[in-house]
């Protein structure tokens, strides 16, 4: 059984839970940075949340902020994220002597990855393929491990060579997402200093060393300072310090912005937000992207009446103006198009970006729609039938101001429809661990945030994933989607290793989606990124790893 | 003085009950509404849910998990806060240093300025100026404090800077330091004004109506009558008879209300992003960490009863009509 | 100030002439022991000439009288809403969008392009009816407990004044997201919690009061004439200490206003589709500064003007009740 990583889904959980949007791309091609980039200065900047803890593949980690604010500056992966020819794909990083590649032999899966000679621990100790089979050990036997997906298909890794890790997969285990594995939202961590040890320990408030630019000190409460690691084997920091300080309360981060006090700030894309960009902050840029690792959805329970019923679906889906709800929420920083698949946006090549396109507000639609279900319109102008009328109740998490207004547009504009609807805004935590693993909702409104850039909606829309005892309760396809003709394709996105195959079988698996009107796709929940013109060098987003990904390579003006 | 000691004893041995059940109350209460382990079932590990209920005893009886606590608490175990794995006993006075920062310098401001006001107000009543610090701090209190925070960090960080062109604002509000500073100097001093004004702005309001009216009432006692009608000059009965009576209320109240602050100051915390007690508590509440949350009521139940005990104490000390007994 | 020994025995006493501590979130939600309840009115058999004397004072009070004609319009324009209201509560107009006061929309528009003024004289429904029913059940309430342990004194007294220490340190903010976890984030679970937190404060000063007239000849008169606790009680003692409560009620409507809002900002207020003005006011608190700023200023001023009015008319009950007042004139 091929499940994707639940990675994903554990982000989705903290972004949604704490108003985090996950990743950036970038719509702007701006130049590269000609200029000498200026060396010294103190960069402070500001953090919406801090991490739980610094253990990163323990489940108390699985925060956004906590990768991007420290893990990604100190914990060396195997890949960079690059857009080309207007997709994102994989490069390799700094960590690597070239492309890790995948082969069959004998039937399995062979992974290998060669390290770059020069990539060494902060301690001048070689980074080798010991620190991989040692990570791949603690993933596979270690107690409260944030997601093993992929590692436990895992056979065991070749170290004969120090600077080649062969990673042999299980026979007849093969794993098509292997790109996930020890990347940005896992870790690669030195054995030679915590082998013995106990990890968790060791890591969980921080850490003096690194395998990164930057080492880090981590003040709870208060910020995360960053100072450059001299060993680093790639581009050395010219600044000399970056400060995140923890600026939990979104208007304050603002403030603090414009004020002066923190020199970039990354926040959700509040209508405050959009309103303050709109009008210009001085001294200040701003990256706004619609290509980002997010699909905001209506997401349906497919068993739950009145929704068991594909037309139901359909006219709940028709009966909703999406254009005008997203423009109406972010037309002002230019996103002014819902999105027209349930695949995020940076997943492009995998989407058919069209498959939704037929679902556009159409009242006429949605009565014959109805009545072919025999619901006819009662005197209050609501559907009814067999004297029952026509109510749900939309599920979406609570604190969240956007989204609360974008329940009152869905409300008035389904009552409009004939439908009776309520708004639940609930804590985070219930909606993601209680309410969609138990099914107990029938439409709920989240963002689905992808930590990668590979593709695979079987976890979340393949039948043998409905949360049952096949699978411990386990699984995570909350919304009960149940589609014949959908399982094969989602599960050839999920085990084919050839990447033509893959496009096709997703972009198929699009458009069956679509049919059944699963659920409804809404909004790319797009990315803001405001940073002060002090700050110089190559300042780019990045879908999977947030702006702060090449700090390394930014400095301060004077 | 034997008896003031007993008396003290007897009134802090009385506290202890009430202290231990409401903390038990708390941790029953919290611990059966949230969910410690919630964001473990979101995962797939179904093994990692079951451990989280096994390491926090979540399948035993509430107050069988109380007692545990307790029993490893009365041996100097605090235990581990249920978020982040972290000691608790290291967690709570974290926080607790940055709440008694803010209480020392809100208090000290506030009670000057309170007194000034009150006595000022009440020495020139029905005056322009009494008028106007009424009507003050009448606004004061009906303000929303999180309203006030907010257009302070506007009008007098955001506007100045823009308008003079600084580089930097002249006051901060993201912590108590900026960047790698340390220590009480001016970078301490600039980041304390605008949490320090929003947090004394109710408390001044208040204190000083509480003292003018106290004062009125002092002015107006037959023994300053008596003084004046002495011929005693009125300064010499505004400082050493009137305002030193007067200010024996207020010095009570203002131990009843800085016991109460120690419960931390949820909104200058969360809009200076300080992190003291208010903002432990809130991050505690939300992920169900009982562990912290008991912790945290038996620290502030106690700093509630001794500064309780030290408005009575002061009372007696400083009011000669009122013996302890 | 009345010179009430201490009750050495109490965990959390009050001293004389103040409530008890500011409850447990600090200064933020019940703003202090010495605001609002520092009154010293001092009880006196009531007769006909009290309130004729009382009237006289009261209207003298000049601010307390403008204060409350503005409440009396408030009440009428908000709880009158689907008659004076230019737009209904809910009518979007997405097209249109937020836009600034002009003359189709005095108040401006917010997000979704809904009339700010009708939304804030629906708003104020919620606001009004939390200020009053939370004034209204933390008063009978704390007086019931306040008068109770007073009178019975002894063992009753311990244990309700216990009872009452036990409400001021459990956390008050816990109750509160514990009660809104469990009962959804209605009015009236916040109007519940709210009063569940004021109480103990009118508890204490009743019980104060009901200790400094329980011994005096009109009340053993009383007992003496064969009444029953209960008639002492509710026809001799509450009406003698009317004064204290009434001022104390007043001012709970203004607390229970502005901690409603702090709430609200802290994501424990009312949640839409219910709006109240601390809702409206935490919600634009983003647009500090921006050109919708007209969004945070309608709902600011609303409670800071309904809370005014009500400071100001407990100011002029607390000088009506006290028959010191005349002395300082």
């Amino acid at each position: 059984m091929m499940r994707r990583t639940n990675v994903s889904w554990l982000a989705a959980l903290l972004a949604s839970a704490l108003l985090v949007a996950a990743t950036n791309g970038i719509a702007d091609a701006r130049t590269p940075y000609k200029a000498k980039i200026p060396s010294g200065g103190t960069l402070v900047l500001g953090a919406s949340q801090e991490a739980d803890c610094a253990d990163w593949i323990n489940l108390c980690a699985g925060s956004s902020w906590g990768q991007w604010t420290m893990q990604e500056q100190t914990i060396p992966r195997p890949f960079n994220y690059a857009m080309k020819k207007g997709n994102w794909t994989e490069v390799p990083s700094p960590l690597m002597a070239g492309m890790p590649t995948v082969k069959t032999v004998n039937g399995r899966q062979v992974v290998t990855y060669k390290i770059n000679p020069k990539a060494v621990w902060s301690d001048g100790v070689a980074i080798t393929s010991d620190d991989f089979a040692y990570t791949l050990n603690q993933i596979v036997n270690g107690e409260d491990i944030l997601d093993s997906t992929g590692y436990v298909n895992v056979d065991k890794i070749d170290t004969t060579d120090p600077k080649t890790a062969v990673m042999t997969f299980k026979a007849g285990e093969p794993f098509a997402s292997w790109r996930t594995l020890f990347g940005p939202s896992a870790a690669i961590l030195p054995s030679h200093i915590l082998k013995g040890k106990d990890r968790r320990a060791e890591m969980a408030d921080g850490y003096a060393w690194s395998g990164g630019p930057w080492l880090m000190s981590w003040e709870k409460g208060v910020a995360i300072t960053l100072t450059p690691n001299p060993k680093y084997w790639g581009t050395k920091p010219k600044l000399d310090k970056v400060i995140f300080k923890f600026i939990t309360n979104t208007s304050a981060s603002f403030q603090a912005f414009e004020s002066g006090e923190v020199l970039a700030i990354y926040p959700t894309p509040q209508l405050d937000a959009v309103e303050k960009i709109k009008e210009g902050i001085p001294g200040s840029r701003a990256t706004i992207t619609a290509m980002t690792g997010n699909t905001e959805a209506l997401w349906i329970n497919n068993e739950k009446p009145p929704f068991e019923r594909r037309a139901i679906r359909q006219a709940f889906a028709r009966s909703i103006d999406r254009d005008a709800v997203v423009k109406r929420l972010f037309g002002d920083i230019g996103v002014d198009k819902a999105v027209q698949t349930l695949n995020p946006p940076i997943l492009s090549r995998y989407s058919d970006t069209k498959a939704f396109a037929g679902y556009t507000r159409n009242l006429k639609k949605v009565a014959s729609l109805m009545k072919g279900e025999g619901w006819a319109k009662n005197a209050k102008g609501f559907w009814e039938k067999k004297g029952k009328e026509m109510s749900f109740t939309i599920n979406s998490t609570a604190g969240d101001k956007r989204r609360e207004l974008t329940g009152e547009i869905l409300q008035e504009q389904l009552r409009s429809a004939g439908f009776k609807v309520s708004i639940d805004n609930m804590d985070a935590g219930d909606l993601f661990g209680e309410v969609l693993p138990t099914g107990d909702y029938q439409v709920a409104l989240y963002a689905q945030v992808a930590t990668s850039l590979d593709p695979g909606l079987c976890a979340i829309a393949c039948s043998e994933n409905i949360p049952g005892p096949l699978n411990d309760e386990s699984g995570q396809n909350y919304q009960r989607i149940n589609v014949k003709k959908l399982d094969p394709l989602l599960e050839t996105v999920d085990v084919d290793t050839n990447v033509k195959e893959r496009i096709r079988a997703s972009k198929a698996a699009d458009v069956v989606m679509a049919e059944y009107m699963v659920s409804l796709p809404l909004d790319p929940l797009p990315n803001i990124f405001l940073y002060s013109k002090k700050i110089v060098g190559s300042v780019r987003d990045n879908p999977v790893l947030s702006p702060f990904w090449n700090m390394n390579m930014w400095g301060l003006k004077r | 003085m034997p008896s003031m000691l007993t008396y003290i004893s007897r009134r802090l041995l009385f506290s202890i009950p009430v202290i231990l059940v409401a903390s038990f109350l708390l941790f029953w209460m919290v611990r059966s509404t949230f969910d410690p382990c919630v964001k473990l079932r979101a995962s797939k590990d179904v093994e990692a849910v079951a451990r989280c209920e096994t390491r926090l005893h979540l399948n035993d009886p509430i107050p069988m998990q109380y007692l545990g606590w307790a029993n490893d608490a009365v041996h100097g175990d605090l235990g581990q806060s249920s978020r982040t794995n972290e000691e608790v006993s290291a967690m709570v006075p974290r926080a607790l240093w940055y709440t008694v920062q803010l209480i020392f310098w809100g208090v000290l401001i506030s009670a000057f300025a309170a007194v000034a006001l009150g006595v000022y107000s009440a020495l020139k009543q029905y005056s322009v100026l009494d008028y106007t610090f009424t009507g003050a701090s009448f606004v004061g209190l009906a303000m929303p404090p999180f309203w006030f925070g907010l257009i302070a960090i506007e009008l007098l960080a955001i506007m100045p800077k823009q308008w003079l062109g600084l580089d930097e604002p002249l006051f901060y509000f993201v912590g108590l330091h900026s960047g790698a500073e340390k220590g009480f100097g001016a970078d301490y001093a600039r980041h304390l004004v605008l949490p320090v004004m929003t947090l004394t702005v109710q408390i001044i309001a208040s204190w000083s109506r509480f003292q003018r009216s106290s004062m009125l009432d002092v002015m107006s006692a037959d023994y300053v009558r008596t003084a004046r009608a002495k011929g005693v000059p009125r300064r010499d009965v505004v400082v050493h008879h009137a305002l030193r009576n007067a200010l024996v209320p207020l010095v009570t109240v203002m131990a009843l209300d800085i016991g109460a602050l120690f419960g931390g100051l949820i909104i200058t915390e969360t809009i200076f992003s300080i992190p003291g007690m208010g903002q432990l508590f809130v991050r505690s509440l939300q992920a169900g960490d009982a562990e912290v949350l008991v912790v945290w009521t038996v620290v502030t139940a106690g700093f509630i009863v001794v500064f309780n005990l030290l408005a009575d104490v002061l009372y007696g000390v400083m009011d000669p009509r009122v013996r302890v007994t | 100030m009345t010179g009430k020994t201490p009750d050495h025995r109490s965990l959390v006493d009050s001293p004389p002439g103040s409530a008890g501590p500011s409850g447990m979130i600090g200064s933020e939600l019940v703003p202090s022991a010495s605001h609002a309840f520092d009154t010293a009115a001092h009880a006196s058999p009531v007769a006909r000439s009290q309130w004729a004397l009382f009237r006289r004072r009261f209207l003298r009070h000049k601010m307390a009288l403008v204060s409350l004609g503005v409440l009396a319009f408030l009440f009428i324009v908000c709880f009158g809403a689907n008659l004076v209201a230019p737009y209904s509560n809910t009518e979007q107009d997405l097209l249109l969008g937020p836009v600034g006061p002009r003359m189709s929309h005095w108040f401006g528009t917010d997000e979704l392009g809904r009339d700010q003024l009708s939304r804030l004289l629906y708003a104020g429904r919620i606001s009004l009816k939390i200020g009053i029913a939370v004034a209204l059940i933390s008063t009978v309430f704390g007086t019931a407990i306040g008068a109770i342990a007073a009178y019975f004194g002894k063992a009753t007294d311990q244990t309700l004044m216990r009872l009452t220490d036990l409400f001021l340190v459990v956390p008050a903010i816990a109750i509160l997201a514990i009660a809104l976890e469990r009962f959804g984030s209605g009015d009236t679970t916040i109007i519940l919690v709210l009063a569940g937190l004021f109480w103990m404060y009118v508890a204490r000063i009743v019980r104060g009061e009901v200790l400094g007239i329980k011994e005096k000849e009109f009340i053993d008169a009383a007992r003496a004439s064969g009444a029953s606790s209960t008639r002492v009680i509710v026809r001799h003692i509450v009406p003698n200490i009317f004064g204290p409560i009434m001022v104390n009620a007043t001012l709970g409507v203004a607390l229970a206003i502005v901690a409603e809002s702090t709430l609200s900002y802290l994501g424990f207020g009312v949640e839409p589709p219910q709006t109240s003005w601390g809702n409206m006011l935490s919600q634009a608190s983003g647009y500090v500064g921006t050109d919708r700023a007209y969004l945070i200023y309608a709902p600011g001023f609303a409670i800071l003007i309904t809370v005014l009015a009500v400071n100001f008319l407990g100011d002029g009950l607390r000088d009506a009740f006290d028959p010191h007042t005349d002395r300082h004139q």
